[in-house]
């Protein structure tokens, strides 16, 4: 019912949008920059120590997470997903099956611009049919797990610890509430709400150190074991006529080959992967000839994007943050360097003083 | 009063999308012919919906506009009451929806175009989009001059700690990169299945 609200919100909003500005004109800015504080909610009870259920049999971390993605291969189901983070909110309805052997999803918009994305397994595409604009393209990631988890070096359990943190109801559904909490203060925690009988992640919240709740995603509505016919989402997913399909090309390469290196590595975080994109990118992407170099430490992520620096576009060295996802900006001679990770502040930090030039690009 | 200002200023509103009639129609002329300030902000009313009217012909001059709109408000002197901006929105939409008066359809039907021409423009509305990074602090220096500074925050008073957003920017640069960020980066045991629906519904729009 809140969801309709908001979505009812956008409606007018020319209106909103004359009202802003004038707002913003009458009180300068101010009042905006108000409005977007990050509004950090209270530590949740689950938090508090010796809050624990002993009553349960422990399930480790890597059985928890193992037992989330099975869920999700197993069944079928539609609902309605909203995310909020910090100050702004999004939901979508999603269409979710899977047939054993592959995965296929539909994920359709319901606040912003109209957008629907579609993913079978590792290959995603995103209309947007305002612009009669698609994007095609493979998520590498996508297909990691469970590998992540079953590979010997997972160190997951060694950076996280899990325990049930109590039960909760979420869009009708009975959950287990996990905590998944950070053993150092490099990272975030995750409290997931798992559903009893499937294990489906029907909820998630990223917490800060402190236990505040930075970002939130949640079904506010699910159909479990629905009807959804794969035929006709890959019939949707290839009918790209009247749009134009863009193929953003990656190309894969090292840091080392780039001719940079991590002095000092930060604890738990391995490199996962490093890309660059062609010179010539298509339209609408001035990610060109930027590297990204990524790590992991299998819950977390930190995107380390180096290009050469410009002084018209490069402004200042900073740090921003967007629900829990935290940015760092930093020159380093010739260079610039964004880093982007849903990581606290002191981690992409180390990771911007790590950074090193090595050489000079042999090409 | 307050309310009585929001009142009018919705009318003024509704009169220049041409969708008042009768009775209020008058009223509303009447209200715009008599006060200078609801004719003041007729006036803008006018100049923002143009120029959100024509923003596929104006392309990417949003930002040049505003500030030649800024100028020109200043130079005529313009008062507009200072109010909560999340309020006049808030009821803004709820008088919308309970007397009917406007043609929700139609508005919407534009709505998200209009917003993101007016977003990708300004800076200082990032506030009321889904994208708008808070600025936690600077390396060793105050924030760029163009950002609108809450009053409550220090900026040469940073805590890195605290992670505290107090100021708000907008950067597509930086949208980009948190893209190629959500997209690539994205490696996490949690990725599947909630992370990417997390990222697909809350994905950075493409500009």
């Amino acid at each position: 019912m809140r969801l309709m609200k908001i979505t009812a919100l956008t409606g007018s909003w020319l209106r909103c949008a004359r009202d802003v500005a004038l707002a913003m004109m009458a009180a300068a800015g101010v009042s905006c920059a108000v409005i977007a504080q990050t509004v950090l909610l209270p530590p949740a009870p689950g938090l508090a120590a010796g809050s624990v259920d002993t009553a349960q049999p422990d399930r480790g971390i890597n059985e928890w997470l193992l037992r989330m993605h099975e869920a999700s291969r197993r069944r079928a189901y539609i609902g309605t997903f909203v995310v909020s983070s910090g100050s702004s909110m999004a939901s979508a309805k999603i269409w979710h099956i899977c047939d054993g052997q592959n995965q296929m999803e539909r994920v359709e918009s319901l606040s912003g611009p109209p957008r629907s994305t579609f993913r079978r397994d590792d290959q995603v595409i995103t209309f947007l049919p305002e612009r009669k604009h698609a994007v095609a393209e493979r998520r590498e990631s996508l297909g990691l797990f469970p590998n992540l988890l079953q590979s010997a070096d997972s160190s997951i359990a060694q950076f996280y610890s899990a325990r049930l943190a109590g039960h909760d109801r979420v869009a009708g559904f009975d959950a287990d509430m996990v905590l998944l909490q950070p053993k150092d203060k490099l990272r975030y925690g995750y409290r997931v709400w798992s559903e009893k009988k499937t294990g489906l992640v029907v909820k998630l919240q990223t917490l800060d150190i402190d236990g505040r709740v930075l970002e939130q995603s949640a079904f506010s509505e699910l159909q479990l074991d629905a009807p959804v016919n794969m035929n006709k989402l890959n019939q949707m997913m290839s009918n790209t006529e009247g749009y134009k399909v863009d193929r953003p090309e990656m190309i894969k390469t090292t840091a080392a080959a780039e001719g940079w290196v991590l002095k000092t590595p930060v604890a738990g975080f391995k490199p996962m992967s490093c890309f660059k994109r062609p010179a010539a990118a298509p339209e609408g992407s001035a990610v060109d000839n930027t590297m990204q170099w990524i790590f992991s430490d299998g819950l977390a992520s930190v995107s380390l994007f180096v290009e050469l620096f410009d002084r018209r576009q490069h402004g200042q060295e900073g740090l921003m943050a967007l629900g829990a996802t935290r940015t760092i900006t930093r020159r380093i001679g010739d260079w610039w360097l964004t880093v982007v990770g849903e990581a606290p502040i002191q981690t992409l930090s180390a990771f911007a003083q790590g950074l090193e030039r090595k050489k000079a690009t042999p090409n | 009063m307050a309310h009585d200002t929001l009142k009018t200023r919705e009318a003024i509103s509704a009169l220049a999308d041409g969708q008042l009639r009768g009775q209020e129609f008058a009223r509303a002329v009447e209200a715009v012919s008599r006060d200078d300030d609801d004719r003041a902000t007729w006036h803008v009313y006018h100049l923002v919906g143009d120029v959100l009217r024509s923003g596929d012909a104006a392309g990417h001059n949003d930002l040049a506009f505003v500030e030649r709109l800024q100028l020109r408000l200043k130079s005529e002197d313009v008062v507009v009451q200072s109010t909560d901006a999340i309020k006049s929105i808030a009821s803004d939409a709820m008088n919308t929806r309970d007397n009917g008066q406007f043609d929700t359809q139609a508005d919407s039907a534009n709505a998200s175009r209009f917003r993101w021409k007016l977003v990708a423009g300004l800076a200082s509305l990032a506030a009321v989009a889904f994208v708008g990074w808070g600025w936690v602090g600077g390396l060793n220096t105050a924030p760029p001059v163009s950002l609108a500074t809450a009053p409550a925050a220090p900026a040469s008073a940073v805590v890195v700690a605290a992670e505290q957003p107090q100021i708000m920017i907008r950067d597509p640069r930086l949208d980009e990169l948190l893209a190629a960020h959500k997209q690539f980066g994205g490696t996490s045991a949690l990725q599947m299945p909630a992370g990417f629906l997390r990222n697909a519904t809350f994905e950075v729009p493409n500009r």
